[in-house]
């Protein structure tokens, strides 16, 4: 009995001495969290909300934002051709964008996994480096590549291509290109990715049963990185679409996108609640994008599981 | 046959993509060194008088300098920062943990553009005018995403029996993370400081929305210059800004490898 008691004791003070520590880690990890925490919630989620609610305001000469509620912006936008038009031509650029990405990806991803040692390094750094310099620059050089008397039109006209230089400069074109510089990386990671979890046995059982490197690419290695694809698809078109860097200095005003919508609605017409709107919609169509995607991801993992 | 031809195409599309990569850097490069008035590619002459003309262009610099201690700033504060909440989110239990890991990541989704003019509507409100605080505040936004993604990848593959031997060994807890854990994610640290450091050195959109006629990074500066002038002058800032880089590239190698900066990307 005595024995039991001191047993029961002892429990106690474990179960106390547990829980002390319980809620000790459990301030410790509020604590550990609170920097980023307060930094996100005050200077990004309230931001966010405050710029939602001016885009339920209405348009005020003198001071921007109205007093008023109203559905305008939104109807605004759906009603009008022209800014219909420029979302169509946002989501245009964004889907061709991608396509090119991947068609020009994955070859690259394919060799960089084949080869072996430092010149896989390097072969690394050289696909990457486009990450590491600045947007700016890199779309500057193809100002300087795409200008009526720039490179690639002064190239054609001495081979004798062309009699008069094309227009490639702030056309869909233009964007499309830089574009695909800036977010190539993206694609050839996440293609690479998977083209590296695919079994080496697997690749050799083919060839062991007669597959030629065409056929085995086309029906063994193919579908086997399709998620990749699909991955580095999603990403590549929900930056595309959001991206404002390329569409400003290569497309410019004659190539409106979204974004640069925003950003003259706000810092040139000064109509805060219409760009704000104009902002949501963005940010509304990125989203939609992620959601189809995961619920395409969950489906195809199951495929891959079944095969 | 069979087997070499496929090759020699799949090779020969590469050298394709790989000049596609490199040419508006290489471009950018060469036409610095023109003698003539304009850009022109490729360059007439030889002269580095575009250099020297920076002189005359203390806008640049004062940028450069700016942009400079902006990166920097936002990169040791978004580390150390990312690096604490990345431990909570790995280490800890506790409620609203999904929460608080999609509210730090979803700036991912969010486009920059639309941030900035939150942002800049939100400073006026609150009355904090352009400054390289404010600056720093907008990056954070952007740097803690990647410098959290870098970390939480390096502590999840963690073996924490080293940790709790060293506690056992009487290590108080700063000593275990400085001694023993720091060592072990270092690269991943790393990694989200340079990272941080590239992106807000970078950034033009949400500086864009922040900057005043004093205070502009240097990515603006280039911008707004571009939109007026065509003169090579900004063809040999954008030079230095790149060998700056390589450099940047060069010694991350030499400390940590290129591929382990990348593969702890994924």
């Amino acid at each position: 009995m005595q024995a039991e008691l001191e047993m029961n004791q002892e429990q106690d003070i474990q179960f106390k001495q547990m829980k002390k520590k319980k809620s000790k880690k459990r301030l410790d990890s509020w604590l550990l969290l609170l920097p980023a925490l307060s930094i996100f919630l005050f200077f990004f989620l309230l931001p966010l909300v405050f710029l939602f609610i001016t885009s339920f305001k209405n348009f005020d000469a003198a001071t921007g934002i109205g007093h008023d509620w109203t559905l305008q912006n939104y109807a605004k936008f759906i009603t009008d051709q022209f800014y219909l038009g420029v979302l169509w031509r946002t989501v245009k650029i964004a889907l061709i964008t991608t396509l090119a990405a991947v068609v020009i990806s994955y070859p690259v991803a394919y060799q960089i996994t084949k080869v072996r040692g430092r010149m896989k390094n390097y072969l690394t750094l050289l696909v990457l480096s486009p990450l590491l310099i600045s947007m700016v620059i890199r779309c500057y050089g193809w100002v300087i590549l795409l200008s009526n008397n720039g490179v690639v039109n002064n190239a054609l006209m001495k081979l004798g291509l062309i009699d008069k230089p094309l227009t490639l400069l702030y056309t869909e074109f233009s964007v499309v290109i830089g574009m695909v510089h800036v977010l190539f990386p993206y694609m050839v990671l996440s293609i690479m990715g998977s083209l590296e979890r695919i079994d080496p046995s697997i690749i050799r059982a083919s060839q062991n049963l007669g597959a030629g490197p065409i056929r085995t690419f086309f029906s063994v290695i193919l579908p086997l990185t399709l998620p990749g694809i699909f991955a580095g698809s999603v990403m590549v078109f929900s930056l595309a679409v959001s991206s404002f860097v390329t569409p400003a200095i290569l497309g410019g005003p004659q190539v409106k996108v979204m974004s640069f919508l925003t950003y003259e609605q706000v810092s040139t017409i000064l109509n805060w609640p219409f760009g704000s709107a104009i902002g949501f919609l963005l940010i509304f169509i990125a989203t939609i994008t992620i959601i189809i995607y995961s619920k395409l991801l969950t489906k195809s993992e199951k495929g891959v599981a079944i095969q | 046959m069979r087997k070499v031809l496929p090759k020699a195409c799949l090779n020969f599309f590469c050298i394709l993509v790989y000049i596609f990569l490199a040419a508006p850097i290489v471009v950018v490069l060469l036409s610095s060194l023109t003698t003539t008035e304009y850009i022109v590619f490729p360059p007439k002459g030889i002269t580095l008088r575009w250099y020297a003309e920076l002189i005359n262009h203390p806008e640049f610099m004062q940028s450069f300098t700016l942009s400079i201690m902006v990166a920097l700033g936002t990169s040791v504060i978004s580390t150390i920062i990312g690096t604490m909440a990345s431990i909570a989110v790995v280490r800890y239990e506790f409620r609203g943990k999904t929460a608080v890991t999609q509210l730090i990541g979803s700036p991912l989704l969010i486009p920059s553009v639309v941030f900035g003019v939150a942002l800049l509507q939100f400073f006026s409100w609150i009355g904090l005018a352009a400054s390289p605080v404010a600056l720093v505040i907008g990056h954070f936004i952007l740097t803690i995403p990647f410098v959290m993604r870098l970390v939480v990848a390096s502590l999840v593959g963690f073996d924490r029996s080293i940790e709790l031997a060293a506690k056992n060994l009487g290590a108080g807890r700063l000593r275990v993370f400085f001694q023993i854990t720091l060592p072990v994610i270092k690269s991943g640290v790393i990694a989200g400081a340079i990272f941080a450091f590239i992106t807000s050195f970078d950034d033009l959109t949400v500086a864009l929305f922040i900057v005043s006629t004093d205070v502009v990074t240097l990515p603006v500066r280039i911008y707004t210059y571009m939109q007026y002038q065509y003169d090579p002058i900004i063809t040999s800032v954008s030079s230095i800004m790149i060998l700056l880089t390589v450099i940047l590239m060069v010694v991350i190698e030499r400390i940590l490898g290129v591929g382990k900066v990348f593969s702890s990307k994924n």
